[in-house]
């Protein structure tokens, strides 16, 4: 749509998109003729009076396609969307002819699941349909002004040129509805039910239970520890997030300057023999270090025969004859972060070699000229750069850390076992971060309902920080800075 | 369009159902079910059937149902078999076997790997996905079965699944009085082995001894504290109880009573001995191949490990008995068999529960210790001078008169491994019924909050 | 003094890469050990073996199926990489050198939508992708860790935002459509972003083990991935066992992705860098 077309169909320039979005379709529907009208109906016929029969047949393909969907699929899926379906399982073996009966049970979460897809595809159907009214009332006017009315092969050509974005965008976008949009709709519902170990379909339904289940996450009532966990376990996870960021962060700058130094020789060896470190899978790496540190492994034994183990023994650090690396609270929240600095600090400093090699040299001379030291340069040029292009990149690592599954899970699972009987209670542990609590929730204990309550709140405080931080971090639009 | 197919199936198949099927489930496993049509249908091949079957029939009319099953069954059979890593290849040729025995019928049985331990996790998830039939260890009955993840045994065809086998392993097998599972091994509980250069045949008696014995030789005693499993050899010398109430889905427990506080502390008394270790089957098996451990309670799935290590020394017994609150105590035992299950959403039903049967019977029970040496939960194969001479399964025998069953519900897990946990760890004396207490509150937990 | 410094910092930088070698060393040396389980008691093998590698690579048992499984990998890591590394650079284009109604919105959504714990999202994917048939199969697999890749376009796009405008216009002048000026123009002058696009998807096959578990639930082993295989090895009835063929694995797994790491470290500096300006 272009800029002068627009403006010829609102009267008033300065509204809201979503309002305008409206009152063009119904600026539409009151000034369109005939065949506009009629397009409220046959979506195609507006496109048939301006000649591009392809474009609609193709709209008229889409309305019947839609008409159908509706009632094969959409319907019958979204009569139930109420309850979430009435009808038990019920199976009866016949034990003279060996064969099952079942009934015609339903089955709560794929109805959900419809619903939900159903949901969507109304709701993309009546977009393309108030587009298609402003569309054909658009080829009206511009055919009322004599003006050129596209060809479909204009059209297509079109699709590469100044709307070449529609085509580059089609097909990821629908990617992202079928693996983030839908799932994330659904998980969000099923926060709002009582799907758990007792209501697990194909046997047996689950249903609406509006805000209990939040209200049961921040009330601690007798029998459930959950508001306990989820403090205990987010403190931890907003620790780990930090430290996890700011570690590797640091320890990547550090390590890159030591290597990029002037006076460092074969600085591509020294690079290459950190690479080696993080090209094993991490998957790999996590479940070797796991038995490399486990009590009675391999650095527990070299430990305990040098002495060390005697000596933490004596200051107190450790109680029983072994280290208890993975096992203790203290010891496995130190070790976590150590370990993951092992597993970050190389890909950081391959990106802070890249971010150093562009810095700009003139400063860092007339400052040398200045009569700054090394640490006056650091502190005042060095860093500040780095922080101004690594922002943005530090802020999603930190929501990324927030996220961080594989280290936590593969170095805890089955090895960590947590004293704390309150957070046992409720199937959580120490090191647990959110994610990996709302893991075994799932995984294990098919509390899908809190598991959703912790993922929607998870989401809440990794969106709200994103946002204060970016527009505390990035002052105005830098997009273009470069360009 | 095909459900109402259904519905209007099921509502003949209802009343048929009531008719035969529902009133016979009682009686089913002992007798034929009592259906007068299909009988006069079948009676003519009844015979020939009695004939095919190489067991020898329960009765006339179950050995007419799989006639009828194989008469009516026209096309491949496709089914999927779960096992355990280890088991693959055993599994694989039973189901050569099976397919000999059914020669009329075009089978496509495929083995899968699915551990027995972890089966309950992958079956819950999608149910509808998982294979036909499956292995699994007999503390998963109860999410399974509330999760309608298992085929009620409601009829048996080749053989008496109730009787054939040992009473425990039924029990093992079953919620209530229906039996939901096939047994297939009566090992999966644990006992005890040791070093014999270390211990006497006396020494192992008490665990008392054991520990002084262990202490002058400066080797260590493995227990795997962190687990609701091995707790109960315990608590149930102690006399207490936790089961799950079917009626209400919660975990009934007794744990924080006098007699579990006396329990809690002998065994915090035991670890701080510093000879009885609390150990993770890994390191366990490590330190038994080290030297370092000379005796651990554990299972078959570590014996060969400590059979290899100590050799000729290799003893397997029954659990000591415990001073609990100045008492001797017998250490109880978990009960466990590896069953072997029915998909109820399986497209062939009725195939897979003739293939369960024939991976359950006595021949492949016999095989199946001949060739991994499980000990078998039938009670004609767990006779044999074989069997008896294995000493793991002789210690299993000797520990199932001690033995209980464990019949918990999912929030017993979590609470009883940090218990465990932090048993093993010595607290004071006055802090352990404040910490049973709280695991307690964890256990009896229910999986819902009790509408407000 | 100065050369006594420098000693010095060589001497570190010699002590932190071999703290981060010892894992590896490790790696390395169990997997040549001839004992199957975890040794604590020596860091090196008593008994050095290549029987690991024998198990791995020709002797498949129904725990070890390495050869189907890393052909399994391998064609699942080349469709995703080719796919997600075409969605990326079609979103960054789009979002980066066009201008259109709603871009600034369609970007903040995706950066919101990233920001939802994957592992919740998990069994939901699951079931979508189980309602249109394709779980069980590395067809599913593809999707699963492409089709969302849509998402991950912010580096590409820092990258791109750093194109000078003059060049697109000048190929506008000359009458060249946006789908050429992307094909000819940009394309080539982002090959070291590609590159590290190119590496980061391929290896996403590899390193994930929990979705596959999840997507190829059918417990046939011949459908796996290395990565469900090999930490199927570690499961505690098979550990002592194979313990040292997990570690023979492991290391088959990494010296294909060593190199690829070393021989494209250029490009992944040049192509991090130049992304991660606007991050």
């Amino acid at each position: 749509m272009g800029k002068d077309v627009k403006q010829m169909t609102s009267g008033t320039k300065e509204r809201p998109a979503i309002i305008k979005f409206f009152t063009d379709f119904f600026d539409a529907i009151v000034k369109g003729d005939l065949a506009v009208k009629l397009s409220l109906v046959f979506m195609g016929a507006g496109y048939f009076a301006r000649k591009q029969i392809i474009k609609g047949i193709i709209m008229m393909i889409t309305e019947v396609v839609f008409i159908l969907t509706c009632i094969v699929f959409a319907a019958p899926n979204l009569a139930k969307f109420g309850t979430l379906g009435t009808v038990q399982y019920e199976q009866i073996f016949d034990p003279l002819t060996m064969q099952t009966t079942v009934d015609d049970y339903d089955n709560s979460f794929m109805i959900l699941l419809y619903s939900v897809i159903a949901i969507f595809f109304i709701f993309v159907f009546v977009l393309l349909y108030i587009h298609n009214m402003k569309e054909v009332y658009r080829l009206q006017l511009l055919s009322e002004q004599g003006k050129h009315v596209n060809t479909f092969r204009e059209d297509i050509k079109d699709m590469f040129g100044k709307k070449f974005h529609i085509t580059l965008l089609t097909l990821p976008t629908l990617g992202v509805v079928l693996m983030n949009i839908l799932p994330i709709m659904v998980l969000v519902f099923v926060a709002f039910t009582n799907y758990d170990q007792n209501h697990m379909p194909p046997n047996a339904l689950f249903t609406w239970v509006g805000l209990k289940n939040f209200k049961s996450l921040f009330s601690n009532s007798m029998t459930s520890t959950f508001s306990y966990s989820f403090g205990k376990v987010l403190g931890w996870t907003i620790i780990w997030a930090v430290f996890a960021t700011f570690t590797t962060f640091i320890g990547g700058i550090l390590l890159a300057m030591l290597i990029n130094n002037k006076t460092t020789k074969w600085p591509k060896m020294w690079r290459t023999l950190f690479i080696i470190a993080i090209a094993v899978p991490q998957f790999v790496t996590l479940l070797l270090v796991r038995n490399f540190f486990a009590d009675s492994g391999i650095v527990n034994t070299i430990c305990s025969n040098i002495g060390l183990t005697g000596f933490l023994k004596n200051i107190g650090l450790v109680s029983g004859e072994y280290i208890p690396f993975l096992t203790s609270p203290g010891w496995a929240k130190v070790m976590i972060i150590i370990i993951n600095i092992w597993v970050g600090v190389p890909y950081q400093m391959l990106i802070a070699t890249g971010v150093l090699m562009n810095i700009p040299t003139d400063q860092i001379e007339s400052a040398r000229i200045d009569g700054a030291n090394k640490f006056q340069i650091f502190g005042h040029i060095t860093m500040p750069y780095i922080l101004f292009i690594q922002g943005p990149a530090l802020i999603t690592d930190f929501v990324k850390n927030i996220n961080n599954f594989n280290v936590i899970y593969l170095l805890t699972q089955d090895m960590y076992f947590t004293n704390d009987q309150l957070l046992a209670n409720s199937h959580a542990k120490e090191v647990d971060l959110l994610v990996t609590w709302l893991f075994r929730l799932t995984n294990e204990y098919y509390n899908y309902k809190m598991a959703s309550v912790i993922g929607i709140i998870v989401f809440i405080i990794c969106a709200a920080f994103t946002i204060i931080s970016f527009s505390k971090l990035i002052k105005g639009d830098r997009e273009e800075a470069y360009q | 369009m095909k459900k109402k197919l259904l519905s209007v199936l099921l509502c003949g198949a209802m009343v048929a159902g009531c008719l035969t099927g529902c009133g016979s489930k009682s009686e089913a496993n002992t007798e034929a079910p009592a259906a007068d049509e299909a009988a006069e249908e079948a009676a003519d091949t009844t015979d020939d059937a009695a004939a095919d079957t190489e067991e020898e029939a329960p009765a006339a009319d179950t050995a007419s149902a799989v006639d009828n099953l194989i008469a009516n069954t026209s096309g491949t059979v496709t089914l999927r078999v779960w096992a355990g890593e280890e088991d693959q290849e055993v599994t694989q040729t039973l189901i050569d076997g099976f397919k000999e025995k059914y020669p009329e019928v075009t089978f496509d049985i495929t083995v899968g790997v699915e551990s027995e331990s972890t089966a309950k996790d992958t079956i819950l998830t999608d149910v509808e996905a998982a294979a036909d039939v499956f292995t699994i260890a007999d503390d998963q009955v109860n999410d399974l079965v509330n999760a309608g993840a298992l085929q009620e045994v409601s009829a048996t065809y080749t053989f008496d699944v109730k009787s054939e086998n040992s009473e425990g392993s039924i029990a093992a097998a079953s919620i209530g009085d229906k039996l939901y599972a096939y047994p297939m091994t009566a090992d999966n509980g644990y006992f005890m082995f040791y070093d014999a250069s270390v211990f006497s045949e006396e020494d192992v008696a008490s665990l008392d001894t054991m520990i002084e014995k262990a202490k002058a030789a400066n080797k260590k005693i493995g227990f795997q504290a962190p687990s609701g499993w091995y707790l109960e050899s315990f608590f149930g010398a102690a006399g207490c109880t936790c089961v799950l109430n079917q009626e209400t889905g919660v975990n009934e427990c007794d744990w924080n009573s006098a007699n579990g506080v006396a329990a809690a502390q002998a065994l915090s008394d035991y670890f701080a001995t510093g000879v009885f270790v609390n150990m993770q089957d890994a390191e366990m098996a490590t330190g038994i191949t080290d030297g370092s451990v000379c005796a651990a309670v554990n299972g078959v799935w570590n014996a060969q490990t400590a059979a290899d290590a100590w050799g000729e020394n290799y003893r397997a017994a029954k659990l000591p008995t415990v001073k609990i609150g100045g008492e001797d105590k017998q250490l109880r035992s978990v009960i466990g068999c590896k069953l072997i299950g029915v998909n109820p959403h399986s497209q062939f039903v009725g195939w897979a529960m003739l293939l369960a049967e024939h991976l359950t019977n006595i021949e492949s029970q016999v095989y199946r210790f001949e060739q991994r040496g499980y000990g078998p939960s039938n009670i004609a194969a767990a006779s044999t001078d074989e069997v008896l001479a294995n000493p793991a399964v002789a210690a299993l025998a000797a520990q199932s008169q001690f033995g209980n069953l464990q019949r918990v519900g999912a929030n017993f897990w979590s609470p009883t491994e940090t218990l465990g946990s932090v048993l093993a760890e010595s607290p004071s004396a006055d802090e352990i019924q404040g910490i049973l207490d709280t695991a307690v509150e964890g256990i009896t937990a229910p999986v819902e909050e009790s509408a407000e | 003094m100065k050369n006594a410094k420098v000693v010095i910092k060589h001497l570190f930088l010699l002590f932190l890469a071999a703290i981060w070698l010892v894992p590896i060393l490790w790696l390395v040396v169990t997997a040549f050990s001839a004992y199957k389980g975890i040794n604590i008691s020596h860091f090196f093998p008593e008994e050095w073996s290549l029987d690991n590698f024998r198990q791995v690579l020709v002797e498949p048992d129904s725990v070890v199926q390495f050869g189907v499984w890393f052909k399994n990998t391998l064609i699942i890591a080349i469709f995703t990489c080719i796919i997600s590394t075409l969605f990326v650079v079609m979103v960054s284009y789009a979002m980066s050198c066009m201008r259109f109604k709603g871009r600034k919105q369609i970007m903040n959504f995706a950066v919101i939508l990233n920001m939802f714990p994957g592992p919740l999202l998990m069994i939901a994917i699951y079931f979508v992708m189980k309602s249109i048939g394709l779980t069980n199969s590395h067809i599913g697999m593809i999707i699963v860790y492409s089709a969302g890749s849509g998402l991950g376009y912010l580096i590409v796009k820092g990258f791109m935002d750093t194109m000078p405008v003059s060049l697109r216009e000048a190929a506008k002048l000359e009458g060249a459509s946006e789908a050429k000026i992307f094909v000819s123009v940009i394309i080539p002058l982002c090959k070291p972003i590609i590159v590290y696009q190119i590496i980061s998807s391929f290896l996403v096959p590899w390193g994930d083990f929990v979705f596959a578990k999840l997507m190829l639930n059918s417990g046939n082993a011949k459908d796996w991935t290395v990565a469900i295989g090999l930490y199927n090895m570690l499961n505690k009835t098979l550990i002592n066992r194979y313990f040292a063929v997990f570690c023979a694995g492991g290391l088959l797994v990494s010296i294909p992705i060593a190199i690829l790491f070393v021989i494209m470290q250029k490009y992944y500096v040049a192509g991090i860098t130049g992304g991660s300006v606007k991050g």
